[in-house]
Formats: structure tokens, C-alpha cells, sequence
């Protein structure tokens, strides 16, 4: 699971003007009551674009971020490693079909979500911008990326939509195997011989930054949405969730004998709230914008797979039916 | 000499041989290559009801089922699947409020002829659950199908949505081909239990506690 740090779009004071003022009472009804919204439910057009967006975005995470633990399959180390990342590899593809066909009840075709990622149109976790260089970077990717992702997804997971709370509880089930997965393959190399915890300490070095970014901007500098929190699209701030990722991972890392390489990250006593160094938000506005070390190849590799696979879709069109409809759940 | 390809710290990725500006001109697709989708049904143990797991894309309903074995079967105990294109399902409007769909239907079923269909009735009773197998029934026509259901599947408690599918139009894994949910006891390295490294972690703790101590 690979979700988090959610862009979503400036909310307009004119987005809820044309809605029927007595629906929107009754949809917002009954979100207050804890039901779920399904998708042939009347809901604000509002509601539906950001919803599309935030699915759709988590959907291409997941296939995106599977590429940097990819490219470590052929040469993990030894032959369980293997078994175990190409599992996990299989887990976060399938994720990603989960999360477009709920995105699609919605109304937007899964080939237009896949289009829209490869055009930029749509964005992915700014964090698969990032390299992989060693086996420790992918160990990394499978302890900590996840883990902060699972974070959010626990919070998405209480949401309002339907389809979308069913395909985190399908995808939250298998979590708990990369999360194990990741932590076992970072605490050997943590505990084995020198040069492994240098290696180890170095991929931590490198993905701290991003990991800081992951959850997004902080509060006080993101869009205000208090109607996506009213909405139950968004359920928790950014700040909240990090400061829940550091609660749990920071001991974690630290009783690893590692060290994290932010000289004022401490859990302060009074606010009960860790206190860190900013990450460089300047750098990850023009990592998500296009200018990453990897977007490029990143958004190369999606697209040759589209193109260059045309002919098999374009076989299996010959053969298929032909009377496409929204799916009902 | 300046290469035209992208390079990568992946090898597979550098053999892809992909133009440096592959991303300049967007992607050119006159039509979308949609595939339909079909929904898909599981049994999650022999005995219990099929439930709805989700949808799949696929070409044909045959590979529906191919499909959905991996999405849904990977790791999850299974015992019975079933697939349909989601233009076969007919569904009927939710309801609120305590009223179940049943309430809704003023109409009797008619006497059953020689030509009627089995369609099988599925049930939603809780909003944010799946669709759950409720029994089959032999019908004339759609409408006729639910009048039949309402008779003799009606539950106490209020149904908030019904599916109607007819059962030719559901392709189920057979009994006979039911060895294939046998492979998950070998599939152990996909189970959290599988990866624990408490000990070495302890000992490590302790060793370090050891020479920190002298």
C-alpha cells in the first residue's frame, strides 16, 4: 500500500451553489449518521471529483511505487527474498486495480485514469520519484513507505464512500506481510555485519527527506478543507498523520542501533508532539511538478508498457464484449 | 557517445531502449481501450453464501474468472467463484430508512412456464457491505424474478438493494476444477507469521546493551 500525501483541489466558494440545497442536506445527513455513500447515490459533484482524484491518485501509487521494489527482484538476496518481494511486488499491482475499479464506480474509465497518469495529467506519491540504489533502499521502501502509507490508508479506510472503504479492508488485509516483510529484511541488515548496517544507514539517510514529505505540506501551509473532512473524504490532517508515523517508527528505527538524520527530531514532553526540522517543501513542489530525479523515467516506463502492449489489448478487443457500464459496487 | 536512450540505475529498464523525449508528445489513443467489467462473487468457505468481492476487467467471461482467481484468491481462503458482465446484472433502487426493497414490489408472481429462467438473488442488507447470495429462483421474466423472491426469500430483516442475474449468464468454477483453491498452505512466505525476527532482534538489543555497559 502505497497512498499518502493527498493533493486535492482548491475548493471555490461557488463549488456547492448548483447543488439541490435539500439532496445536500440529506447526503451530508448521512455521512453524519456513519452510513456509506454508494455509488448510485446522489452525491455533490464536488464530492465526486475529489473522490475520483484521491482513488485515482492512490491507484497509480501503487503501480508507480512498485516499480523502484521491482527493479530489485532480480538480484535480491538469496532465493526468499525473492519469493517474498515478487509477493509483495504482485500484492501492490493488484492494489491498483482495486482502487481504479473504485474509482471507475464513480464514472471515469479505468483506460482514462491510466491516459491521465501518463500525460501528467494526474499525479502519483511524490516519493517513487526517488531512486532505489541499493538492496537497503528497497528494504526501506518495504518497512517505512509502507508503513507511513498504511497510516493513511487506516484513516481512509473510515471514510465515506463504499467502494472505496471495501477496497482499503481487501488491501489493509494483505498489509500486514509487507510491513513484517520490510521490517524483517531491514532488521537483518540493521543486525548483520558491518558493512550491511552502513548500507542500511545510508538508504535511511536518503529516504528520510521523502519519508517527511510523504504525508504532505503541513497544515498550515495546505488548502483548508473542511468540507472534505465534513465529507469524510479527507479523515485526518497531514501534521496528525505524520506526527502518528513518527510516534510509532521512530523507536522502531531508533532500537535498531540507526540514526535519523534530523539533529532536532525528539519527542517533546510538553506538547507530547515530536518537534523536527522541516523537510525542504520547496523540493518536493518541484519533485511533484515534474522536476524529480526519476518522474521522467518513472512515467517512460508506464507508457512503454501502454504502448507497446497495444497489440494484446487490441487482440483481446477482437474477442470482447462490447456493452460497457459503470460498475455497480 | 551521448545515448538517446533513458538511462537507469535498473538494467531491464536501460534494455527498454526508450527515447529520451518519449514523454514530449502525449499519449496519441483515438478511442479508450475499456475492456467491460464484470462483478465477481466468492465463496470464502464450502458451506458459507457467495459474497461480492468486486469487478474485473476482462475480454471475455472466461478470463473474467482467470482474472479474478488472482485478484481476489491470492491470498484469502477460497472455496467457490463466480463471474458476470455488469450489463447481465439487474439491480434494483435503494432504499432508507427500515424499508426493505420487498416493500416496494406491488405485484404477484405469475405461474412459472415451460420457458423460465433460474436467476440467482442477491441481497445487500448494510450499506458498506457486499452483496451476499440469498437462493435462486425460477422466474418468467426480470419482474417476474423479483415477485418470485419476495415469495420465498424475503428475510425479516429490510434488504436495502437486490442483484437478479440470470444463472446463464454466470460462469462458476466447477466442481470437479475445485482443487485449484488447493495451492494456499504452500503459499506461507505471503503470511505476516512467516517473517519473524524477534529473537534477533532481542539478541541484538541485549549485545548492544553489553558493550555500551563496559
Amino acid at each position: 500500500m502505497y497512498g499518502g500525501g493527498n493533493t486535492f483541489e482548491k475548493l471555490q466558494g461557488t463549488d456547492l451553489q448548483n447543488e439541490d440545497p435539500q439532496k445536500l442536506a440529506e447526503f451530508e445527513a448521512r455521512i453524519q449518521r456513519g452510513e456509506k455513500i454508494e455509488p448510485a447515490d446522489w452525491m455533490p459533484a464536488l464530492y465526486r471529483k475529489q473522490l475520483v482524484r484521491m482513488i485515482e491518485q492512490h491507484g497509480h501509487s501503487e503501480i508507480i511505487g512498485a516499480l523502484p521494489e521491482g527493479t530489485w527482484i532480480t538480484r535480491a538476496p538469496g532465493f526468499k527474498r525473492k519469493l517474498s518481494l515478487m509477493a509483495k511486488v504482485q500484492d501492490e499491482v493488484g492494489h491498483a486495480q482495486l482502487l481504479y475499479a473504485a474509482a471507475e464506480t464513480l464514472g471515469k474509465p479505468r483506460e482514462q485514469m491510466i491516459d491521465d497518469l501518463i500525460n501528467g495529467k494526474s499525479k502519483y506519491s511524490n516519493i517513487f520519484n526517488y531512486p532505489a540504489f541499493t538492496w537497503a533502499d528497497a528494504c526501506t521502501i518495504s518497512w517505512l513507505v509502507d508503513a507511513g502509507a498504511i497510516v493513511n490508508q487506516l484513516a481512509n479506510s473510515r471514510g465515506s464512500y463504499g467502494p472505496y472503504c471495501r477496497a482499503l479492508e481487501r488491501i489493509c488485509a494483505e498489509e500486514s506481510f509487507h510491513l513484517k516483510y520490510g521490517h524483517h529484511a531491514v532488521i537483518h541488515l540493521a543486525t548483520g555485519t558491518p558493512k550491511q548496517r552502513e548500507m542500511m544507514q545510508a538508504a535511511l539517510n536518503r529516504w528520510w527527506g521523502p519519508l517527511m514529505h510523504f504525508f504532505g505540506p503541513p497544515d498550515k501551509m495546505s488548502v483548508h478543507s473542511e468540507t472534505l473532512m465534513r465529507w469524510k473524504v479527507k479523515m485526518a490532517s497531514n501534521d496528525d498523520m505524520r506526527q502518528q508515523f513518527l510516534d510509532m517508527y521512530v523507536p522502531k528505527i531508533w532500537e535498531l542501533g540507526l540514526t535519523i538524520p534530523d539533529p532536532l527530531l525528539r519527542k517533546n514532553e510538553e506538547t507530547g508532539k515530536w518537534d523536527y526540522t522541516e523537510p525542504d517543501w520547496e523540493e518536493f513542489k518541484r519533485v511533484i511538478n515534474g522536476d524529480g530525479p526519476l518522474n521522467k523515467e518513472r512515467l517512460a516506463v508506464r507508457r512503454t508498457a501502454e504502448e507497446r502492449g497495444k497489440w494484446v489489448r487490441d487482440a483481446m478487443k477482437k474477442v470482447a464484449a462490447k456493452e460497457y457500464v459503470t460498475p455497480l459496487a | 557517445m551521448a545515448s538517446t536512450f533513458i538511462q537507469s540505475l535498473d538494467p531491464r529498464v536501460t534494455r527498454l531502449q526508450m527515447p529520451e523525449d518519449i514523454n514530449q508528445q502525449p499519449l496519441q489513443s483515438e478511442a479508450l481501450d475499456q475492456l467491460v467489467t464484470f462483478q465477481v462473487f466468492m465463496q470464502k468457505k464450502e458451506g458459507k453464501n457467495f459474497e461480492h468481492a468486486g469487478i474485473v476487467h476482462a475480454p471475455t467471461v472466461e478470463l473474467a474468472l482467470l482474472y479474478a482467481k488472482e485478484q481476489y484468491s491470492r491470498r484469502f481462503t477460497c472455496s467457490g467463484m463466480a463471474v458476470a458482465e455488469t450489463s447481465t446484472v439487474m439491480a434494483s433502487p435503494y432504499t432508507d430508512g427500515g424499508i426493505s426493497v420487498y416493500q416496494l414490489l406491488e405485484g404477484e408472481a405469475e405461474a412459472t412456464t415451460a420457458t423460465a429462467d433460474v436467476y440467482e438473488v442477491f441481497h445487500l442488507m448494510k450499506r458498506g457491505k457486499q452483496h451476499e447470495h440469498a437462493g435462486s429462483v425460477e422466474a418468467n421474466s426480470v419482474e417476474d424474478a423479483f415477485y418470485k423472491a419476495k415469495e420465498s426469500l424475503m428475510p425479516e430483516k429490510p434488504v436495502l438493494n437486490i442483484w437478479l442475474i440470470r444463472r446463464d449468464d454466470l460462469l462458476t468454477v466447477d466442481e470437479e476444477d475445485k482443487d485449484i483453491w488447493n495451492t494456499l498452505p504452500e503459499k506461507g512466505y505471503r503470511d505476516a507469521a512467516a517473517y519473524k525476527a524477534g529473537d534477533k532482534l532481542k539478541d541484538f538489543k541485549e549485545k548492544n546493551e553489553a558493550t555500551s555497559s563496559h
